[in-house]
């Protein structure tokens, strides 16, 4: 186990470096010149502005730097905001764009799992039939649609909560429960079905046979096995609410990290959208580092290949 | 089964429940007896430092905690702040104030020295101030701009700690205008020189306005809290004010709405007639006349087609100005066909063109009869790209246009980009035509008509260059006159407008959502409505 | 969804798999048997049908034209001035805008989805089969495509070359076959362990002729059933594009893009969040019925 995933680390760092390399010359590849986004400067202003932010050295040079700062822990200041380093930025969005994915990815797990086990538990009656009903609406109704709809009726016309901004926790429901509704469609659907196929499998009817209580033979045989393709769904899921963030953070006016990112995006913020990328990537990392383990934890057959 | 129907039951028992009765906003705690402001600002400031802000939305804060000389009453007129008094000299180019005494929010005294300190800083090349050029009738104010003279060169003097002197290359009868503007903040030279680019932070921002910096959560909100060094403290009502970023207008609307937010500095002019019913939002929308034009603009320097005055001018006319006005922007904003906006100081509206009472079929006949003059017609139509931003009002009148010039046989292409971007091409001369607006930085017609002089540089966006028109903007700045300095600058404008230069497509309205319980809010001509004047209705 | 399809380790899957693999055409009978008996996936590939007729010719026999401004009829209620669904704030005849923006959604799937498919197929299916040290360097490319988030690729493509319609699919196509690839070599993992691959690699059969042979028609069901479910996913993706303001340039204009200016109107003009949405929620459903039937009738286990 510890071979493995020693070995998975061994790729995943290299993996980080490249993702940090690409997105730096790309960034720089795009045109437009983030001093140039309000006026066009007199080039010897400009020079002395690019000067004063190390952007006048060539481009191998700036990225070595810009490594070291990072390895330090210095992510440089920020381009746009004047007076503010990138640290600063993603100190004060990413709690909540975190709060907000994270609870929504337990919600979404929680939920679409319970759903998804008494679904295929009973299998084409009619709780099967609403919980699959409900997830392809789940998936098919996009959030931005699922958005306003529940902010008119709980924010706007019943007062239950805040219609925007960051109040406290009260604010964070809406969003949470809009960025969870796909997760528990989609997630309800994998679990369904990997129960169901399951529960039809060989070493569950020996289980059955032996006389073990159907609970001992769901709660630790079938579901171990049903979880599996869930745990590679860890993933895109996090890819999924990444993006959907961006939208719920806009909708709800949520001081999150996806507005920064695109913002720092068009406005060629560089060390922002560095930042941001290089905290992303470390995360979806980390996550596939930790499917993989949980992965090779439930299914001995992973490890050995 | 069962449990399903419990569950549904006590769904039904819990929104039975969450109806009745009106709920409590749900809003940042205020302190006991205390007044707190909650504000929906528009966009987030880029910084606090006056020196490097340029929007509207940024002095509504920083003009809080800054005051310059002189500053905006209810009325948004200039009133005395940091000066109690004035003199100018006969010919108009020194005037000397005479400051009160003030104390910056960590007790030092506000001296002249501050305002000496923050001009020449904002002169400075390195600052890299983008509204430097605000100031630019001070003597020795485009060479210090340039980096050819020491910021010390600037016109600018301390003659002591209270006495303030400045020094103009022409008279300017609209300083006391400018010295409300950022541009003429003092800085807190203490503070600056101790901080250097951090004195803005929270920790270190030193203010003399009635408000002072509590804090600045990015994307979150801004915080202010009343300054009690403040001259004029005692009557300052509100204890607290929050800044929030309100990108989009109708989630402002709807926060104010539900008590959430106090104001909304913008409301989407398409909504203003729907919510001045009186079974909506009709207590709370504030609309008042705007100095600020919408205009589109031509690259006269890249696109060949647009140096052809037959060709702008045909285009000029076939914008259905009624249209947009009325059925798109429903704002109660006014068509615009010439430039300077009505209601401008010492200034007379320039006539309307004489087509601009012809039916609208007579204007696109004229308009395809103009462009077949100019060489364009069926077989060798004349295309360009349009290119705006992502605001709801320019996304509606951007395909209203397309499809009005297409009538007339001209293909049009859209480019949208967001906001800022498409500012940036603009400055950059990265479009063929362009959609902008301007917003008067002081009350007077030259605020407008500079946009368009030959050595504006970036702001004058379609390169227009009429020796004609330099000519008598400058005749203008030296003319004592003010009767003879209107009828040069009007005939400026005629100029200007004959060459069809740009193509003026409305006037805007101010308007913003204030709660009824905010008392002391004006409608006023340029939308300044600072906090000191503002109180809450306290509930018996 | 997707390891669903082929139980693991029952025997009638096993010998499905073998009667597959000698008379492939009979299996398909048998699927298309089964999928014409689900109800749901019936009506949804004739609603889908009746879409894409719409879809194709409709915005040619509308009364109005999609782009077409109309003056008068500013925010018209559905069935008035002729306008059969109402009208935008420009006066724009919503059905005809409707129309055009199911054409580009529809287009933006169904090509990115194919785009996906050739290149998820061919990279996860070689990578799974191959394993061991090229799966690892071809899996951990995948990663690190994966990693950027998907935004950032977009937005830089899309600030760098403009707004393209053509960008715009090969954009979303690039991304999903990083999905389809995971799958197809999951797939391809868990079907190296059966028996009768090793049976044909026992009988000699070279690597390219195993995959082609035995391991891409075994594929072919899932992979079927996984682009029919992409399809939706990826109109989804470029309507969270339009949302953000990144998706087809105006006049034309997407399903997501007319639910998104329908949202905020929402109070003044349901009709022009309710019509759009309609649509495109049958469509995404429809196309979920049909992947779902597909499954179920390529592997009648599951039901």
């Amino acid at each position: 186990m510890l071979r493995f995933f020693l070995r998975r680390l061994l790729v995943a760092v290299p993996t980080l470096f490249l993702v940090i390399t690409l997105a730096f010359f790309m960034m720089r590849a795009a045109p437009g010149n983030p001093f140039e986004t309000s006026r066009k400067l007199p080039p010897e202003i400009l020079a002395h502005v690019e000067a004063e932010f190390g952007m006048n050295r060539p481009l191998g040079q700036q990225y070595v730097s810009y490594l070291a700062g990072v390895a330090r822990g210095d992510f440089g200041p920020s381009l746009k905001y004047q007076g503010k380093s990138v640290l600063d930025i993603i100190a004060e969005g990413f709690p909540t764009s975190l709060t907000i994915g994270l609870s929504a990815l337990v919600l979404g797990g929680l939920t679409g799992v319970a759903l998804g086990v008494a679904a295929a538990l009973r299998q084409n009656r009619a709780l099967d039939y609403w919980v699959m009903s409900g997830a392809i609406l789940g998936v098919c109704i996009p959030s931005f649609v699922t958005a306003p709809l529940l902010r008119q009726g709980l924010a706007s016309d019943l007062g239950l909560v805040p219609t925007g901004g960051l109040n406290g926790p009260i604010s964070l429901v809406l969003p949470v429960v809009v960025l969870a509704l796909p997760q528990i469609a989609i997630i309800s659907r994998l679990t369904r079905a990997g129960m169901i196929e399951v529960l039809r499998s060989n070493y569950i009817r020996t289980a059955r046979a032996k006389g073990l209580p159907e609970r001992v033979v769901i709660g630790r045989h079938a579901l171990r096995a049903a979880l599996l393709p869930l745990v590679s769904y860890l993933g895109p899921a996090c890819a999924g609410l990444i993006t959907g963030s961006l939208v719920v953070e806009k909708i709800f006016n949520l001081p999150g990290l996806g507005k920064s990112f695109v913002l720092g995006a068009l406005e060629r913020d560089y060390t922002v959208v560095m930042g941001v990328i290089i905290l992303y990537a470390t995360l979806i990392i980390a996550l596939n580092l930790a499917a993989d383990m949980m992965l090779a934890a439930l299914d001995p057959r992973v490890r050995l290949s | 089964m069962r449990g399903a129907a419990r569950i549904a039951a006590s769904l039904v028992l819990a929104a039975m429940l969450a109806s009745c009765g009106p709920r409590a906003a749900i809003r940042p705690a205020c302190p006991a007896g205390k007044a707190c402001l909650e504000y929906g600002n528009g966009s987030e400031p880029v910084s606090l430092d006056p020196a490097k802000i340029t929007g509207t939305w940024e002095d509504r804060i920083v003009g809080e905690m800054l005051v310059g000389l002189t500053q905006d009453d209810p009325q948004g007129r200039p009133a005395p702040a940091m000066a109690e008094r004035w003199e100018t000299s006969a010919d108009g180019k020194r005037w000397t104030f005479h400051l009160r005494r003030a104390l910056w929010s960590d007790g030092v005294p506000v001296t002249a020295g501050d305002f000496v300190f923050a001009m020449r800083r904002l002169m400075e090349p390195k600052t890299a101030s983008e509204y430097a050029y605000l100031l630019f009738f001070i003597r020795n104010a485009e060479a210090v701009n340039d980096g050819k003279l020491p910021p010390e060169a600037l016109g600018v003097r301390a003659i002591d700690d209270r006495t303030l002197e400045i020094d103009l290359t022409h008279p300017a009868p609209y300083l006391l205008e400018v010295a409300k503007h950022e541009t003429m903040y003092p800085a807190p030279e203490h503070a600056v020189r101790r901080w250097g680019e951090h004195w803005t932070d929270p920790a270190h921002y030193v203010a003399n306005g009635p408000y002072r910096l509590v804090s600045w959560r990015l994307g979150d909100h801004i915080r202010l809290t009343k300054n009690p060094l403040y001259y004029d403290a005692a009557k300052v009502c509100i204890d607290q004010v929050d800044f929030y970023p309100t990108t989009d207008p109708i989630a402002a609307e709807r926060r104010v709405r539900r008590g959430e937010l106090d104001v909304s500095s913008d409301i989407l002019s398409n909504r203003v007639h729907y919510l001045e019913q009186p079974d909506q939002m009709a207590a709370y929308v504030r609309v008042h006349t705007y100095l600020g034009v919408s205009y589109l603009v031509f690259n006269t320097r890249d696109v060949a087609a647009f140096r052809d005055r037959r060709v702008r001018l045909a285009l000029d006319m076939t914008v259905d100005r009624a249209f947009i006005t009325q059925k798109l922007e429903r704002d109660g904003r006014l068509p615009a066909y010439t430039f300077v906006p009505p209601g401008t100081d010492n200034y007379a509206a320039a006539p309307l063109p004489v087509w601009a009472a012809w039916p609208f079929e007579r204007r696109q006949a004229v308009a395809r009869a103009l462009l077949a003059q100019a060489g364009y017609g069926p077989g060798h139509p004349l295309s360009f790209e349009y290119k705006h931003g992502d605001s709801p009002e320019a996304l509606l009148i951007a395909p209203a246009l397309q499809a009005d010039w297409r009538t007339i046989g001209v293909h049009v292409t859209l480019a949208q980009e967001e906001g800022q971007i498409a500012y940036q091409d603009l400055r950059v001369r990265n479009f063929e035509m362009g959609a902008a607006s301007w917003i008067a930085d002081y009350n007077d017609a030259t605020s407008f008509l500079t946009l368009l002089q030959s050595n504006t540089g970036a702001q004058n966006y379609g390169d227009y260059d009429n020796p004609a028109f330099d000519a008598l903007l400058s005749a203008a700045d030296n003319e004592p006159d003010a009767k003879v300095r209107a009828a040069d600058l009007a005939r400026a404008e005629q100029l200007m407008l004959d060459d069809a230069a740009i193509i003026p497509v409305s006037f805007f309205v101010n308007k913003a959502l204030v709660n009824p319980k905010i008392t002391g809010w004006v409608d006023n001509l340029t939308n300044w409505h600072r906090l000191q004047y503002l109180c809450v209705k306290r509930q018996p | 969804m997707t390891g669903a399809i082929l139980a693991p380790g029952s025997r009638r899957g096993a010998e499905t798999m073998e009667r597959a693999a000698v008379k492939g055409r009979s299996l398909w009978d048998d699927a298309r048997r089964r999928l014409l008996h689900n109800r749901a996936a019936v009506a949804s590939m004739i609603l889908l049908a009746v879409f894409l007729a719409a879809a194709i010719v409709g915005p040619y026999l509308t009364p109005f034209r999609y782009d077409a401004i109309n003056k008068s009829d500013v925010w018209a209620p559905p069935l008035t001035a002729g306008h059969l669904l109402g009208a935008d704030a420009l006066g724009r005849d919503l059905l005809a805008r409707i129309l055009i923006g199911l054409r580009v959604s529809l287009s933006i799937g169904v090509v990115a989805t194919a785009v996906s498919l050739v290149i998820g197929v061919a990279w996860g299916a070689t990578a799974g089969f191959l394993g061991g040290a090229a799966d690892e360097l071809m899996m951990r490319f995948v990663d690190v495509l994966y990693t950027l988030p998907f935004i950032f690729f977009v937005i830089l493509l899309m600030v760098t070359f403009g707004r393209n319609f053509l960008l715009i699919f090969l954009a979303i196509g690039f991304v999903e076959w990083l999905t389809m690839s995971r799958i197809v070599r999951g797939q391809t993992l868990s079907l190296k362990q059966k028996e009768f691959v090793e049976a044909a690699r026992a009988a000699g059969l070279s690597t390219p002729a195993i995959i082609g042979r035995h391991l891409v028609p075994n594929l072919l069901g899932p992979v079927v059933v996984y682009a029919t479910l992409t399809i939706p996913a990826v109109i989804l993706t470029e309507s969270f594009l339009s949302f953000i303001g990144m998706g087809v340039q105006e006049p034309l204009t997407s399903l997501g893009t007319l639910i998104s200016t329908g949202a905020d109107e929402m109070d003044l003009a349901p009709w022009l969040l309710f019509f759009p949405a309609f649509v495109m929620v049958a469509t995404l459903m429809a196309f979920n019925f049909i992947g779902d039937g597909l499954r179920d009738a390529i592997d009648p286990k599951d039901r």
